[in-house]
């Protein structure tokens, strides 16, 4: 009886004086590692019976936090590459099991079209959900914002825009596509866009990536500004951001969260050397010999 | 018509890797109505093989067993049989009062006469203050006892008991053998096995004994008493003595010696038969074997 | 058979099955605050959660109750006593199978109310773009009902047949698992990537197909949980197959338990 207390007392204070580093070391473990993997598709179908849409929300659920828990890494600077393969395949196994999943579409639209860059497959994604989310103007309001922004389809985009004034009953949406036909307004439509998506947030990660990617667009839209500004009273384009902060014309350094800095093309447009992605201490000192070399 | 009459039945049971148990091998028996029927047999000789045949719960391998003239086969032919079995167990989460009511409505009784009769067997068992207990908490013997208030709430035509006495006190035994002998009054048939002879003694008009699956004798209780007559107690008063003195002889010694003692003057005062009782012929009939 | 199946019903609240199920009703009080994790849809996600938790806790009630009822029966000898009275083997299980059914359909209407209660309490905080259709969510319940009632009858083919729990427990649960897959195995067969299969494999899948229940058919989450039409004819169909499937099923059980020895 005693024995069996004593064992017992001393489990539980043994197990009181793991839990600190026991957590400790759960926090620390890799991301990737958290994020796990999805077997097949086919597999977890049949193995989730009737549960697929508890199963496709567990995943689309599984990619945000994981996310959420990267975007925090980067606050304390401990810059992590994110697993963008690993989230697409989960969210893309998340629409198999619960085509109708819209935040899998959404996190796909937000998140991975920007950091990833891969819109054809983004936008076959919304093709795929538009068949199922009929009702759903917000698919083909992101289908057409693809189209315009990243593909520079304007007649892709106007249809996908029709669709979607179409279904959501608002005129508004069926002008958009003409009213960003050209390049100049492509830094506006942009903002517009994250400025609307911004707003109807609720997630706090997926929130401040919207935030983050806005305040990169203002800068580059002040960049735009006083780049116009300067070809039209000097007749050339300014040879570097610099210059337009030496002459003058910005009256701030424009600053890039996501770490990069601001540069011109050759022919006049805006880019960044963080190419508006969180980039890993890594490749950043890649990067930066990139730019030594220029 | 017979309460229960079997014909040529066995039972053969199979078990895994193609072993075989004869538990009964071609058994005929024929219980009348108004008979009280003593089934003996020691363990495993298949007196619950031959009780769950009649009850429909295995199928023998061959023959047939009807009661009141309809085949076990049909749930029909327990209608009118009140059934204990060994060891029973009923459903422990009700209580005994839930378990008749739910046994008479299955009885079809009509409900003032369930509420009767479930009253009267609970009293007459003594179960009347745990009625509302469940049988869960109940003691073995308790648990029998609702057996045989479940065998009895219908007032039946036929009793078909599996070893009504085990697990009661001695109470609980006169109990049983009151209750038999009450339904015998009543003009109703028992079948019931046990392996305490006295029991069957003491209520029993006829006793079956099986052994190995075989019924080796069927027997009135009365005859039994007359046929094993294994010798005779004389007692007498010699010539020239005034105190009478007791001698034992054999069967067949016994016209020689009555007529040596009366040559001999003595006066013969009685002569008594000593009968072998049911438990030295039961042993007797189990040991040939 | 009435009687037999208030007995079981007695049986399922005296073992205290519901206290347990209670206990597990608790977990729909987590719900609203799990489903905020969503971007988009808070309202479908609480529908999704509270939708899986019903079926969650009537699988577990179906395989259980279904698995383990006619078993303990047996094991406890409480057939000997039973079936000793003038009751056909037939009218004994399918009582006990009605008993189990009415519970589950039971459980099924409180956690239908549970179900209720939290969604409309999400949905006040967190209006939905598409209206929730009410009406289809309670066809859905039903149905989830229905379809863990068919669980439970072959559950009862497997207490039949076997001596032990562990085939009507782990039978089920595979028969369960591929009643699932079958529509989706099928679908895949008829599909263009399905042709390369050898024929003998389709050929088994096709039977297994028409042989196992098809559980997909019962699903109607989506259109509970995105407001969907549901097919009247369709739901008419897949209540007809209800009924013929358990009754063959139940039917086979019957000719299973008449024929066993209770020994
Ligand atoms: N289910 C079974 N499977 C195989 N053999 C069995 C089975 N039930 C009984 N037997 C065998 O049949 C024979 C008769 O058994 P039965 O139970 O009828 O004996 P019994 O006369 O009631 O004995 P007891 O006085 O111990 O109750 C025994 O040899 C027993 O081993
Ligand atoms: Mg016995």
């Amino acid at each position: 009886m005693n024995r069996t207390i004593i064992i017992l007392v001393l489990s539980f204070v043994s197990y009181i004086s793991i839990l600190g580093a026991f957590s400790r070391y759960m926090a620390s473990r890799p991301i990737a590692e958290k994020l796990g993997y999805v077997p097949s598709v086919e597999v977890v179908k049949a193995v989730s019976a009737d549960q697929k849409e508890l199963v496709s929300a567990f995943f689309v659920t599984k990619v945000l936090l994981y996310f959420g828990g990267l975007l925090e890494k980067q606050q304390n600077e401990l810059p992590i590459p994110p697993d963008y393969p690993a989230m697409s395949r989960m969210i893309h196994g998340a629409v198999q099991l619960d085509p109708y999943n819209m935040d899998a579409y959404y996190f796909a639209q937000s998140i991975l079209v920007w950091d990833v860059g891969k819109v054809e497959i983004a936008n076959e994604l919304l093709d795929y959900g538009m068949r199922f989310r009929a009702w759903d103007w917000y698919l083909p309001y992101f289908a057409g914002f693809n189209h315009a922004y990243f593909l520079k389809d304007y007649a892709g985009a106007a249809r996908y825009y029709e669709q979607a004034g179409r279904l959501s009953g608002s005129d508004l949406l069926k002008n958009l596509a003409g009213r960003y036909l050209q390049e100049s307004g492509k830094t506006d439509m942009a903002l517009a866009y994250l400025y609307a998506m911004e707003k109807g947030e609720k997630n706090p990660a997926i929130k401040k990536s919207f935030r983050t990617r806005m305040m990169a667009f203002q800068e580059v839209r002040h960049i735009e500004i006083a780049r116009d500004h300067y070809r039209q009273t000097i007749g050339r384009l300014p040879a570097t951001v610099e210059v337009l902060i030496q002459e003058g014309y910005l009256r701030t350094p424009p600053v890039d969260p996501y770490g990069g800095h601001f540069y011109l093309e050759l022919d006049g447009r805006v880019a960044t050397t963080s190419k508006f992605a969180f980039v890993s201490t890594k490749s950043v000192g890649k990067k930066n010999k990139v730019q030594g070399a220029h | 018509m017979s309460a229960v009459s079997i014909h040529g039945l066995s039972k053969i049971f199979k078990g895994k890797r193609g072993t075989k148990v004869v538990a009964l091998r071609n058994l005929d028996l024929e219980i009348g109505a108004g008979e009280i029927f003593g089934f003996l047999g020691p363990n495993g000789a298949g007196k619950s093989t031959t009780i769950k045949t009649l009850m429909g719960l295995i199928t023998p391998t061959s023959g047939r067993a009807l009661i009141m003239g309809k085949d076990v086969s049909s749930p029909e032919a327990r209608r009118h049989v009140g059934f204990l079995p060994e060891n029973p167990a009923f459903y422990d989460y009700l209580s005994a009062a839930e378990y008749l009511t739910f046994v008479g409505r299955i009885f079809k009784m009509e409900a003032p006469q369930l509420e009767r009769k479930s009253e009267e067997v609970l009293k007459l068992l003594d179960l009347w203050d745990a009625r509302k207990r469940l049988m869960r908490g109940y003691s073995k013997g308790m648990v029998q006892r609702v057996g045989l208030a479940q065998a009895l709430l219908h007032d039946p035509d036929v009793y078909i008991l599996d070893e009504p006495m085990s697990g009661l006190d001695p109470i609980g035994r006169t109990l049983v053998k009151e209750i038999i002998q009450d339904l015998k009054q009543r003009g109703k048939s028992v079948f019931f096995s046990t392996h305490i002879t006295s029991d069957v003694e003491s209520v029993c008009d006829r006793v079956g004994v099986i052994v190995k699956g075989e019924m080796k004798c069927v027997r009135r209780v009365d005859e039994i008493a007359d046929g094993g007559i294994t010798g005779y107690e004389v007692r007498h008063i010699a010539t020239g003595s005034d105190s009478p003195e007791s001698i034992t002889v054999s069967t067949s010694d016994l016209p020689a010696i009555l007529s040596e003692l009366q040559s001999a003057g003595s006066h013969i005062l009685v002569v008594e038969p000593i009968r072998k009782n049911l438990e030295e012929f039961f042993v007797d009939i189990v040991r040939q074997e | 058979m009435k009687n037999v199946a208030i007995v079981t019903l007695k049986g399922i609240f005296r073992d205290r099955i519901f206290h347990g199920i209670l206990v597990n009703v608790a977990f729909f009080v987590l719900i609203p605050s799990i489903a905020t994790l969503s971007m988009r849809q808070v309202t479908e996600l609480s529908l999704t959660l509270s939708l899986s938790l019903v079926s969650f806790i009537l699988l577990l009630l179906s395989i259980f109750l279904g698995g383990t009822l006619l078993w303990k029966d047996i094991e406890r000898r409480y057939t000997y006593s039973v079936l000793g009275l003038p009751l056909t083997r037939g009218r004994y299980l399918l009582g006990k199978f009605a008993g189990t059914a009415i519970f589950t359909l039971f459980v099924s209407i409180v956690l239908g109310v549970a179900t209720y209660l939290v969604v409309s309490w999400v949905s006040i905080i967190y209006p939905p773009e598409r209206a929730i259709l009410w009406g289809n969510l309670t066809v859905c319940i039903l149905f989830e009902a229905l379809k863990y009632i068919l669980v439970i009858a072959v559950a009862f083919l497997f207490s039949s047949v076997s001596t032990s729990f562990f085939l009507p427990v782990f039978g089920t649960i595979s028969i369960f698992l591929a009643g699932n897959v079958t529509q989706q195995v099928y679908e895949y067969i008829h599909s263009a990537s399905g042709s390369a299969l050898s024929p003998l494999v389709c050929q088994v899948a096709v039977g297994l197909y028409y042989i196992l229940p098809n559980f997909s058919a019962f699903d109607l989450k989506v259109n509970a949980i995105y407001g969907i039409p549901i097919s009247l004819s369709g739901t008419l169909l897949t209540f007809v197959y209800f009924v013929l499937y358990a009754a063959i099923v139940l039917g086979l059980a019957v000719l299973v338990l008449s024929r066993r020895e209770m020994r």
